[in-house]
């Protein structure tokens, strides 16, 4: 039986999982990455994609085009984050009860929206919504091996890798991304370099609920084709545990939200295995998170303490 | 020029340019704008919008259960509120009193479904003191590794909290389960473990007394003792609080002991008084992360914590009987309220243009006199 599962881990059919579930995560890891390198730390990103993935399926729905659904949840997703600021900068809240209150209520103002319009609690299983498909790569789609992994992935993946990449090339190539890693290092000598340091956080904060935006409509327009209750479960918190662990490094970002789908992909596949544990399986990739997120700050603690690196 | 007689009275004086009455007006004033904002949504959803928004304010009067229900059932949510006003207060941002309830629900059925004592009075103290000593002890691992390592005790706890309810829910199924209900829920509290109440019709129990007691002691502890002098002071200035010699490695540990603590007896209270076997996956869900919006309304302030989770179990019992009553408006309505709510009340500079406006006012008069 372990065999079966060693197997399976290294299959294709498994690799497959883990692109298809990274989607959403490395969305929320970029995203909650944006938002921290500016001096923000984005821990709605939750509720954001809870938000838009409502939004992307009934902007789908209403218009009749997946692609306006996927505009509809990005246009929401930014405008939650320029909630934030509203609250944070004008009002002058405390940015991390506001988001707090928003991952609390959550899950419950989707739900009063989503009865709205079904007249359903659970699921927006009886709207007829377009989805967004799959993208065919001419030529790559035929070479072996690489064509499955390559080609024939959801289109928002595509859209995701392409962000990536931006992402980094704005943050550290431009001077804007210079700019904006100069606000989160220290806010008061960019200030005093003549940087509007509120305009910039304001704008890494509607970027960080665009890629958030992105990732709630993968999961509801273009993964699961649907929304239901709670479909979000943790896949922003996620993200920002990634950003917690990467601490500044893009690279270790991108391969802790890898890391974390992995294990998602794992406790989908011991779940289907009727011979575990439902309810300890399903906990295998938050406790995952936990112990990666734990040992990597024991570790940094250790290298600070020796003297190796020095205390941000 | 005043003098010190002046001075005095002006603490008691009743303008907006007192601090207290500021507060008050600020509260009542976010609380007009948030049942307006459910006006208009209610205008949209439903077919007779002033009789949902009366419905929701005065349906829990119309009748002696429905008030009771709201006696009976405030009370967890308010142990939950103060549970996250200590954490709040001390400045942390421990998450974990979710992941307490849930858990400390399982300490709390294995206790209530073993006969290890006949008395029923001994039973449900029992009941409270394994969820106090167990919930106490686990709220201390994310804010352990956060004042030991510096990791993210916010994710950590988030975690953790999904991670218990899965170990909950195993731990009932193999353990305390009974084929009768699906495996997904425990077998029946014994008798001698639930909670009766005093005065039946308003659903008045021994718990209502308890939780007075705790947020009168906490209240004095906060305001009163060296503990809370030290977790104020963390909370607002934590390098000051570390200059001035506070331990903040034991103070944090110490916080979250107390959260633990506090969560706990939100649990035993909710189990024993409200059912009779403990579903992990419905039971007590949400109840801590409720906590911590009670925590935000009564601005950390255990006497206001207690009155803010008083009303919002009253409107949400309120939107219940209106979802009755108009099934287009589901009782979720009150989320949009209370999220308006918490929001504008956590805001430092709303209204404070207007306040400022009639300190100059009076900082005129004054000096014209």
């Amino acid at each position: 039986m372990l065999n079966n599962i060693i197997e399976t881990i290294f299959s294709m059919r498994f690799l497959l999982q883990v692109i298809r579930l990274a989607t959403p995560i490395i969305f929320a890891s970029i995203g909650a990455f944006v938002a921290a390198s500016c001096g923000i730390g984005n821990i709605a990103i939750e509720s954001i994609m809870t938000f838009a993935a409502l939004a992307g399926i009934i902007g789908s729905y209403l218009s009749g085009s997946a692609w306006v659904g996927v505009i509809v949840a990005v246009i929401v997703g930014m405008l939650t984050a320029l909630l934030i600021t509203f609250f944070s900068m004008r009002l002058g809240a405390d940015p991390f009860l506001i988001m707090i209150a928003l991952n609390t209520f959550a899950d419950a103002v989707a739900i009063f929206i989503l009865f709205q319009f079904t007249g359903e609690k659970g699921s927006s299983a009886s709207l007829a919504t377009k989805s967004l498909g799959v993208i065919d790569i001419p030529i790559i789609k035929d070479i072996p091996i690489i064509g499955e992994i390559f080609s024939g992935q959801y289109v928002l993946t595509y859209v995701c890798w392409i962000l990536v990449i931006l992402t980094f090339i704005v943050l550290y190539k431009t001077p804007l991304g210079m700019r904006m890693r100069a606000c989160g290092l220290n806010a008061d000598a960019a200030k005093t370099a003549g940087i509007n340091v509120e305009r910039l956080q304001k704008l890494s904060l509607a970027l960080s609920g665009l890629f958030a935006a992105l990732g709630g409509a993968y999961l509801s327009i273009n993964y699961l084709k649907i929304f239901t209750k709670g479909m979000v479960s943790g896949q922003g918190w996620m993200g920002v545990a990634a950003n917690g662990i990467a601490n500044g490094n893009y690279l270790s970002l991108i391969l802790s939200a890898i890391i974390f789908s992995f294990f998602r992909a794992v406790s989908i596949i011991f779940s289907s295995n009727s011979s575990f544990p439902t309810d300890l399986v399903g906990a295998i990739p938050y406790l995952s998170v936990f112990i990666i997120l734990t040992v990597v700050s024991i570790v940094n603690y250790y290298r600070i303490k020796r003297g190796k690196v020095e205390e941000q | 020029m005043t003098d010190r007689s002046d001075k005095y009275s002006n603490k008691y004086k009743l303008s907006i340019s007192n601090p207290k009455v500021f507060d008050a007006v600020k509260m009542g004033i976010s609380i007009l704008i948030g049942l307006t904002i459910s006006f208009v949504i209610l205008i949209f959803v439903s077919n007779n919008p002033v009789n949902a928004i009366i419905t929701i304010l005065t349906g829990p009067l119309t009748k002696t259960r429905y008030i009771g229900g709201v006696i009976q059932s405030f009370i967890p949510y308010a142990f939950a509120g103060l549970s996250a006003g200590v954490l709040f207060k001390a400045g942390a941002f421990n998450m974990g009193s979710e992941g307490v309830f849930i858990l400390s629900g399982v300490v709390i059925t294995a206790i209530a479904t073993s006969p290890i004592t006949t008395s029923s009075i001994l039973h449900p103290i029992l009941c409270y003191l394994g969820a106090i000593v167990f919930g106490g002890t686990v709220m201390i691992l994310p804010s352990l590794l956060k004042a030991k390592f510096n990791t993210n005790e916010m994710v950590v706890s988030l975690m953790l909290n999904s991670v218990y309810a899965g170990v909950a829910a195993y731990l009932v199924r193999t353990f305390l389960g009974t084929v009768q209900r699906g495996s997904n829920s425990s077998k029946d509290y014994l008798l001698t473990a639930k909670i009766g109440n005093i005065y039946e019709p308003l659903k008045i129990s021994v718990c209502l007394f308890l939780l007075i007691a705790v947020t009168i002691i906490l209240y004095l502890v906060m305001t009163k003792s060296r503990l809370g002098y030290q977790i104020r002071l963390a909370g607002t200035n934590p390098s000051f609080a570390n200059y001035s010699g506070i331990n903040a490695f034991k103070l944090s540990i110490t916080t979250a002991a107390i959260a633990g603590v506090l969560s706990a007896m939100g649990a035993t209270t909710a189990l024993l008084t409200q059912t009779s076997y403990y579903t992990p996956s419905q039971s007590l869900v949400g109840i801590g992360f409720s906590g911590m919006l009670l925590a935000m309304l009564g601005r950390n302030n255990p006497i206001g914590i207690v009155i803010a989770a008083f009303l919002v179990k009253y409107l949400e019992q309120g939107s219940q009987i209106l979802y009755f009553v108009d099934n287009k408006v589901p009782s979720e309505i009150i989320a949009i309220i209370e999220g308006v709510i918490i929001m504008l009340v956590s805001s430092q500079y709303f209204l404070r243009r207007f306040r400022e406006r009639k300190l100059l006012e009076e900082g005129l008069e004054e000096h014209a006199e």
